[in-house]
């Protein structure tokens, strides 16, 4: 009793604590942080009306993080069937399997915003880092995936299938593909959904599409532009929202 | 070749078991006959058909399958493991493809190995598949997708998988099982007769009496690993059938020592 009264007294002090550091610590002024609600207020009134003119911009920017969400799963898909064998229980040993694991761990713990600036750097500005962020982040998820529907096939059939003289590449074809299609398809198409709209906001650093625009439009003080991007990107983001919905009602 | 299985002073244990699956177990089956494996949960029936099917290895003893002594150090070759048909208590059947792929599949062992890996069946081997799906009554069945079928209808299957093997030995773990006792007779009828027809040897497992009386020659009954008597039906003894079930390995061995 007195340990658990103890570790709350301790938990309270290290929030409170950690409270005021950040006040004492931010240079927060009280007059700036006064003003602050109406010149968002002020901000926002910049933006209205959105400027309707951005209509090519729009379309052009869209097309091209679509480009970068087909492509970036490609490679992700590319790098995932290897990975996913490697990564998998009931295919190779554990000596294998566990470190690929962690691998995996560690690339899903990278945030993709940061793969994107590290990849700007490396390659230059444009789709291709874009590409390459999306395809190195999405990997750690979708590896992960196909170890698990490799993992989650019935035994019993492929064993009837070596019974019958079946040799290993048979038997992966016509007892194990079969049973995990479903799945690696769902996963995939989840995994497509994700990368589309997280490619919705790599142009911010650089790295390509739509928000590209919102960063230039924002910097150039063109709310009303920025607003339109904006609005379209939120609108691309229900609607991918609305298609996974129902993708997902045909796959239960 | 006169016998299909013949083994003499095989012993197996599963790796980390305190006690062995199988301990001395010696058997002929002469080829043609219908032969049942006769014994409550845990006698291991199971374990001396999956051997027998060269999916066990490092065991003891000596054991031939079909004239040819099989190898406790390798699994066997494409050829002997197509020689020989396995139907399994839960059918085993890959859920999602249809009847006719899954009888089908039972042709990869003959198929060179890249049509194997393909699945690009010949017209012979659609023959055989017709065939076994003809004799097991279910050519209508044959584009369904076996998720939508019923127990009995999924045995069927498996036996014409077997069948389209072509096997000249039968091997079949607890066939009937998981199905209801109309079923059950009705499939064990179809297993001996098709079997039969064929020239096919049958070995089936079997925790239920009268189902092995009504549908082998010979039955085997087996306790705690071991072979405790191995008779023609006729000779079946009821007190021998009866301690197959009873509790209590050490006091009962004596017994049972004594009825083989
Ligand atoms: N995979 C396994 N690993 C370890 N022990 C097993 C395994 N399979 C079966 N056994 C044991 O071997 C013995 C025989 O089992 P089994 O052959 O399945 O008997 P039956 O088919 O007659 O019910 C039992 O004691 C069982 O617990
Ligand atoms: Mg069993």
């Amino acid at each position: 009793m007195r340990s658990r009264r103890f570790g709350g007294i301790a938990a309270g002090t290290l929030v409170a604590g950690a409270v005021l550091w950040s006040f004492a610590t931010s240079d927060l002024e009280v007059s700036r942080m006064m003003s602050a609600g109406p010149r968002v207020a002020e901000f926002l009134g910049r933006m209205f009306p959105p400027d309707p003119t951005v209509m090519d911009e729009i379309v052009k920017g869209s097309a091209e993080t679509l480009r970068i969400a087909i492509l970036g799963s490609l490679g992700a898909v590319i790098l995932s069937v290897p990975l996913g064998i490697l990564a998998s229980e009931t295919m190779v040993s554990p000596v294998l399997y566990r470190p690929v694991r962690t691998l995996l761990a560690f690339i899903r713990a990278v945030p993709l915003i940061l793969v994107a600036m590290l990849m700007v750097g490396a390659v230059g500005l444009g789709p291709l880092p874009g590409i390459i962020a999306i395809a190195f982040h999405a990997t750690g998820m979708l590896a992960k995936f196909y170890a698990e529907a490799i993992d989650g096939v019935a035994r019993r059939p492929v064993a009837a299938l070596e019974s019958a003289g079946a040799g290993p590449l048979a038997r992966l074809r016509h007892a194990i593909w079969p049973q995990m299609a479903p799945v690696v398809a769902r996963d995939t198409i989840f995994r497509f959904e994700l990368n589309l709209r997280e490619s919705l906001i790599l142009g911010i650093v650089g790295a390509g599409g739509i928000g590209f625009y919102i960063q230039t439009y924002v910097r150039s003080f063109q709310y009303d532009k920025a607003a339109s991007v904006t609005l379209a990107v939120i609108v691309m983001v229900v609607a991918i929202e609305a298609i996974n919905v129902a993708l997902r009602r045909r796959f239960a | 070749m006169t016998t299909a299985v013949e083994i003499d002073d095989l012993s197996f244990a599963y790796p980390g078991a305190d006690r062995p699956a199988l301990e001395r177990v010696s058997l002929m089956v002469p080829a043609g006959e219908s032969v049942a494996l006769l014994g409550a949960s845990g006698a291991g029936k199971t374990t001396l058909l999956a051997l027998l099917d060269g999916r066990l290895l490092a065991w003891r003893g000596r054991a031939s399958v079909l004239g040819a002594p099989i190898d406790p150090d390798h699994p066997p070759s494409r050829d002997r493991r197509a020689d020989s048909g396995f139907i399994f208590q839960e059918f085993a059947l890959v859920e999602r493809s249809t009847v006719l792929r899954n009888v089908l599949n039972g042709r990869l062992g003959r198929m060179p190995p890249l049509r194997a890996v393909l699945g690009a069946p010949t017209p012979s081997d659609l023959e055989v598949a017709r065939a076994a799906l003809d004799d097991c009554g279910i050519s209508d069945l044959a584009d369904r997708r076996v998720d939508s079928l019923s127990g009995g209808q999924r045995q069927r299957v498996a036996i014409a998988r077997c069948l389209a093997q072509e096997p000249r030995l039968i091997l079949a773990d607890e066939p009937v099982s998981n199905l209801d006792p109309a079923r059950a007779a009705e499939i064990l009828t179809l297993l001996t007769g098709v079997a039969g027809a064929r020239g096919a040897t049958v070995l089936f497992s079997s925790h239920q009496p009268d189902l092995a009386r009504r549908f082998a020659q010979r039955i085997v009954g087996m306790r705690g690993g071991r072979i405790v008597f191995d008779v023609p039906v006729a000779e079946l003894n009821e007190d021998a059938t009866a301690d197959l079930y009873r509790d209590g390995v050490s006091v009962s061995d004596v017994g049972l020592r004594a009825v083989t």
